[in-house]
């Protein structure tokens, strides 16, 4: 790859959001990932052809060590099992969470809140009735319940990112304990893991060692921390913030050409 | 003894209010053949476990669904599964949300006949919320109520392992499963290829087992290698052979999904109209899967099928690099 800048005008949020995170999976090279459907395939494909070599990608639908030679559509593609060392079912795909042997998840989702709370069940209304149905759970809540941590991947809308999460299907920092859903420190509920970083469309965004609290790491070119804080429902923190390093024309090249040429995942 | 009989046959054995589980995940090695019979023969108040994708989204359309519970309403890229999706929004079915590891964990305890294992699954989210707990309405629906445990959850202290609270999740009993394989023997026997996803969990402990297959091979062939063999003959009760029966979703080694299909049917479904209109062509215009392989032609299944060694149809031309 050349250290050659891509121009702005040169790709779109998704792509940015996706080339980002793929550079953030390079801090898990060697690392065993469990990774989600959606865009998270996308990156993870892409993050394994030029930062990760070494990630190790479990999935859901019961693979392990999936090497996939073109990005999966589906969870259980039948790209997923050729080149993987074990394939089994679900309940093989998943049971890496509960032994903890998996060291990062990978998930998108259509609401995320301060605390990293996750939605990705209903939004609007009510449960019984809600405006809109989403997908439920799958490996979601698993995720945010046993991996050692978790990333997040999600357009940056004002109405996405939020002060609490209308259902709180994956796991953050302070989750609800039952039967009275009071909200509690996750740790306190003997959780282990929790959400390490949020890769928006604008910005990556971390959570304070502190109080847990989802602040502003880094904001992309072309976006300035005042478009992020009117694009987030909550007053996100945004004195720590930097630019981040510009996208590379490379890796949209390389996203383009070799990992979506057909445009399946219409990020362009 | 051979249990073959014909998908007809097979589908007369699912009774009104009954708990169901299908094989397969979102529209990978789903029974949809067998789902669209169930909507031929008007079957109601099902009660759909595991998950609502494609071969799910197509009972609630053709309205044999009364309540589902599950961890999954999607046909993944292409969009949330649009009749669900449309009922619940208008509040006319019972949806129970679970996890996805609380469906293997539930069908786990029902392959070792035991009434429920602990784990930590859905501590701290709203799947344990007593406001969304709609356990008692799905009871309510099904045929057999004691396919459906009292509780939806009980939360404990790990008195083993101090592993804190724990949530005892119980086992999820079937009336029927339903799979769709590669191949299969004439007595029962089933080989898969591929993932596995809850079949070999939910066809050794449901009452009843249909499994529909690719192929129907010799049973003597298919016990050659018993180690590849992925549900016994003596947890199958009957066996249907139906060429492309998981259309328009992929099977493993047979054959790729059908994505302009796929994109139809979710483009179709959005009402409650558009469904009927599908339905009109696709379920009750053919007078079995036969008449729908005629409708899809030979050259459009001849595009879809795999390629070895890769078991799909690599997107460039000459394979994959």
């Amino acid at each position: 790859m050349t250290q050659q800048y891509a121009k702005i005008s040169e790709y779109t949020p998704a792509e940015a959001m996706v080339v980002y995170a793929a550079r953030f999976l390079a801090n898990f090279d060697g690392k065993k990932g469990l990774i989600g459907t959606g865009l998270p395939l996308v990156a993870t494909q892409l993050a394994k052809m030029i930062y990760s070599p070494n990630m190790v990608i479990f999935v859901e639908t019961g693979q392990a060590d999936a090497n996939p030679k073109e990005l999966a559509i589906s969870i259980m593609d039948s790209r997923l099992t050729y080149g993987s060392s074990w394939q089994m079912g679900d309940p093989e795909g998943l049971y890496p969470l509960s032994r903890n042997e998996i060291d990062f998840g990978f998930i998108g989702g259509a609401q995320i809140d301060k605390y990293g709370n996750v939605n990705s069940t209903f939004i609007g209304g009510d449960y019984n009735k809600p405006l809109k149905r989403l997908a439920g759970t799958a490996g979601a809540v698993d995720i945010g319940v046993f991996a050692k941590t978790t990333v997040i991947l999600m357009a940056h809308q004002k109405r996405r990112v939020c002060e609490f999460v209308d259902y709180l299907t994956t796991p953050g920092w302070m989750v609800k304990k039952w039967p009275e859903g009071t909200l509690v420190r996750r740790e306190e509920l003997g959780m282990r893991g929790g959400p390490g970083c949020f890769i928006s469309s604008m910005g990556i965004c971390k959570f304070d060692e502190g109080d847990k609290i989802m602040y502003l790491d880094r904001y992309f070119p072309g976006i300035t921390p005042e478009d992020i804080k009117a694009n987030t429902g909550f007053d996100i923190d945004v004195s720590r913030a930097t630019e981040a390093d510009p996208i590379l024309v490379d890796e949209i090249r390389i996203l383009r050409e070799e990992i979506d040429p057909l445009n399946i995942y219409k990020m362009r | 003894m051979s249990k073959v009989v014909s998908l007809q046959e097979a589908i007369q054995e699912v009774k009104d209010g009954d708990t169901l589980l299908f094989g397969g995940i979102v529209e990978d090695r789903r029974p949809v053949a067998a789902a669209i019979e169930i909507v031929r023969q008007r079957k109601k108040n099902l009660v759909l476990l595991g998950t609502c994708s494609q071969s799910g989204d197509i009972l609630v359309g053709g309205g044999c669904v009364a309540a589902y519970r599950g961890c999954y309403t999607s046909n993944g890229a292409f969009g949330i599964s649009p009749n669900i999706k449309r009922r619940a929004e208008s509040g006319t079915i019972i949806i129970d949300d679970i996890g996805h590891l609380d469906v293997s964990i539930g069908l786990l305890a029902l392959q070792a006949g035991v009434p429920f294992i602990a784990s930590k699954t859905c501590i701290g989210t709203d799947i344990l919320n007593p406001a969304y707990d709609n356990l008692s309405k799905v009871a309510e629906v099904a045929g057999n109520k004691e396919m459906l445990p009292n509780k939806k959850y009980v939360l404990m202290e790990d008195p083993f392992f101090d592993m804190g609270t724990v949530q005892l999740i119980p086992a999820i009993k079937l009336d029927v499963c339903i799979c769709h394989v590669q191949m299969a023997g004439e007595e029962g026997t089933v080989r898969i290829d591929g993932s596995l996803a809850f079949d070999h969990y939910g066809a050794l402990g449901a009452n009843k087992v249909i499994v529909t297959a690719e192929r129907i091979v010799p049973e003597s062939y298919i016990r050659q290698e018993p180690n590849r063999n992925c549900i016994p003959c003596t947890s199958v009760d009957m066996v249907v052979e139906v060429p492309w029966g998981a259309h328009p979703g992929q099977v493993y080694n047979y054959y790729d999904m059908d994505i302009p299909f796929l994109q139809e049917y979710a483009n179709s479904c959005s009402s409650q109209e558009g469904f009927d209109k599908w339905a009109d062509t696709w379920i009750f215009g053919c007078k079995g899967h036969e008449d729908y392989l005629d409708k899809l032609g030979a050259s459009r299944l001849e595009k879809l099928r795999a390629l070895p060694p890769y078991g799909y149809v690599p997107r460039r031309k000459g394979g994959v690099k």
